[in-house]
């Protein structure tokens, strides 16, 4: 079996195992209360939303919790004297947690076509979390990186909310009104998440969509080379140096 | 096995060389120590053997190439023992040593290791309900269930009982026997001197002697032998002590009229032990 196999059931059985599949499920299930709550049948404004912040804040914590849990354990310890890709790794980590996005998708889009009314395209919105989550997966490992703990590394993501990701939803539904931040928030990546998620509605412009496309599929790939050549440095560390 | 030529090594954040021009060699089928105190460069010595540290000078040969021209097929062939545990609390021991030894194109029989060590039968409980002796155990059948041509062990007998390290020291021996090569880091002189063909002391990232533990004890130890006796007619508590050359004791009259007239309690040769070498080498008590 080639080894990028045997680290992705290893991966998925740890999901399993140490509950975070269980955490990612009630997460969703959260979602789905509330939308539940909404009042409103058409949820094709506040769908995109929910999944935004899924897709973002989540990919980041699952990548920290996991890569946390096997430094606590030493298990990193031994991984890094095994034959294994450092590209496989990485790469593992940021496959399960795309793929935990889109069970958190489907669920909530079930949902939503059962018992609520949606007017957005499921390929759509499935290609749009796919490119969100893998680049804040790799978003997830330069925290990591750069936090001595999990506490620490819950104190970097809520900055990243905070300078990218709320401001962002603030100025997608209004709230904020200014051409110029507007202009600036094209340069945050969370901007480029909220228009491909809404794009699947329909009704983005056809360079904003191209524009979305571009900052997250170029930006996924320079950041993983970014997080590739970083590794080296992270695992010196974590080898007790 | 290894060469290793004037290695020298500096951390990125610090001003001074770690390693400071280290050479030494590892023979195929040895049991190779790394002795030294804490700080002085060990661990950053088996980093480097293990490919975990790079950047460093000099060179280091493994098998005749150069090391930094080995890739990830390295780890083929080396197996790697930690002194804490590093497995997945969560997963059962049989499912950690599952997991490991499909990464390897070589693949021991765990099950008849775990035997031996006395795991076995707690192969399917998780980690996290092992005691700390069970998962040194456990690490050493990780260590070596790719039948590894080369082991690095570090402190591997730490916190396991009289019995269960007996068992481990034999594997290690067994090991050496069938060719296996080792490279041992411990404090434990014990195992030292129980296990280790020949041992590398380090000070200051500086290898200050490499020698075979008997020979070390001969160019570091008195050649003397000490005899405590008493007066015949007094009890079994020695009063008296004497120390005669041992290179002219068969000729010596005062040794042989001492064994012919007083009560031998005692007579040790005054072999010098390796914990005596150590604080004398390094300059640091081994506890401290």
């Amino acid at each position: 079996m080639p080894n990028f196999l045997v680290l992705l059931l290893g991966e998925i059985k740890r999901l399993q195992r140490y509950n975070i599949m269980t955490a990612s499920v009630v997460v969703a299930l959260l979602w789905i209360g509330v939308l539940y709550l909404t009042e409103i049948p058409d949820i094709t404004f506040i769908f995109p939303m929910l999944i935004y912040v899924d897709s973002t804040s989540m990919a980041i914590l699952l990548v920290g919790v996991t890569i946390f849990f096997e430094k606590q354990e030493g298990s990193l310890h031994t991984l890094l004297v095994t034959p294994i890709n450092k590209k496989d790794y990485l790469l593992n980590k940021s496959v399960v947690t795309v793929a935990t996005s889109i069970v958190t998708l489907v669920i909530l889009y079930l949902y939503a076509a059962i018992f609520k009314e949606i007017d957005m395209s499921f390929t759509g919105l499935l290609g749009a979390v796919i490119l969100v989550s893998l680049f804040h997966s790799l978003v997830g490992f330069l925290l990591t990186y750069r936090s001595r703990d999990f506490t620490a590394l819950l104190i970097n993501m809520m900055k990243y909310m905070f300078i990218f990701m709320i401001p962002t939803l603030l100025e997608y539904i209004r709230i904020i009104q200014h051409d110029l931040v507007e202009m600036i928030l094209y340069l945050a990546p969370t901007k480029a998440a909220i228009i491909l998620l809404y794009a699947a509605a329909g009704e983005t412009e056809l360079w904003e969509i191209i524009y979305a496309l571009t900052y997250l599929g170029v930006g996924s790939i320079v950041l993983f080379m970014v997080v590739l050549k970083k590794f080296e440095q992270f695992a010196v560390q974590e080898s007790g140096v | 096995m290894f060469q290793v030529k004037d290695v020298t090594y500096r951390y990125p954040k610090n001003r001074e060389d770690t390693i400071k021009g280290i050479t030494f060699d590892i023979r195929q089928g040895e049991i190779f120590g790394l002795l030294g105190p804490s700080g002085v460069g060990k661990s950053t010595t088996q980093k480097i053997m293990v490919k975990l540290l790079s950047g460093y000078q000099g060179e280091i040969y493994y098998r005749g190439k150069e090391l930094k021209g080995y890739d990830k097929e390295y780890y083929q062939e080396i197996g790697v023992g930690f002194e804490v545990p590093v497995h997945f609390s969560k997963l059962t021991a049989e499912e950690n040593i599952n997991f490991f030894r499909k990464l390897y194109r070589n693949q021991a029989n765990t099950d008849a290791m775990m035997k031996r060590l006395g795991i076995f039968d707690a192969r399917n409980k998780k980690v996290d309900q092992f005691s700390k002796g069970m998962k040194i155990r456990l690490n050493f059948v990780r260590a070596v269930l790719n039948n590894p041509a080369v082991l690095f062990l570090d402190e591997p007998t730490i916190g396991l009982d009289p019995s269960n390290a007996r068992i481990l020291k034999t594997m290690i021996k067994e090991y050496r026997d069938y060719g296996g090569t080792v490279l041992l880091s411990t404090h434990l002189m014990n195992d030292v001197d129980e296990l280790c063909d020949r041992v590398a002391f380090m000070v200051d990232g500086q290898i200050a002697e490499i020698d075979t533990p008997q020979n070390l004890k001969l160019k570091h130890g008195e050649k003397k032998v000490e005899v405590e006796y008493n007066e015949h007619d007094a009890g079994d508590r020695p009063s008296k002590r004497a120390s005669f050359e041992l290179e002219t004791i068969n000729r010596n009259e005062e040794f042989f009229k001492l064994m012919r007239t007083k009560k031998i309690i005692t007579m040790h040769s005054k072999e010098t032990t390796l914990d005596d070498i150590f604080i004398k080498i390094t300059g640091v008590e081994k506890h401290a």
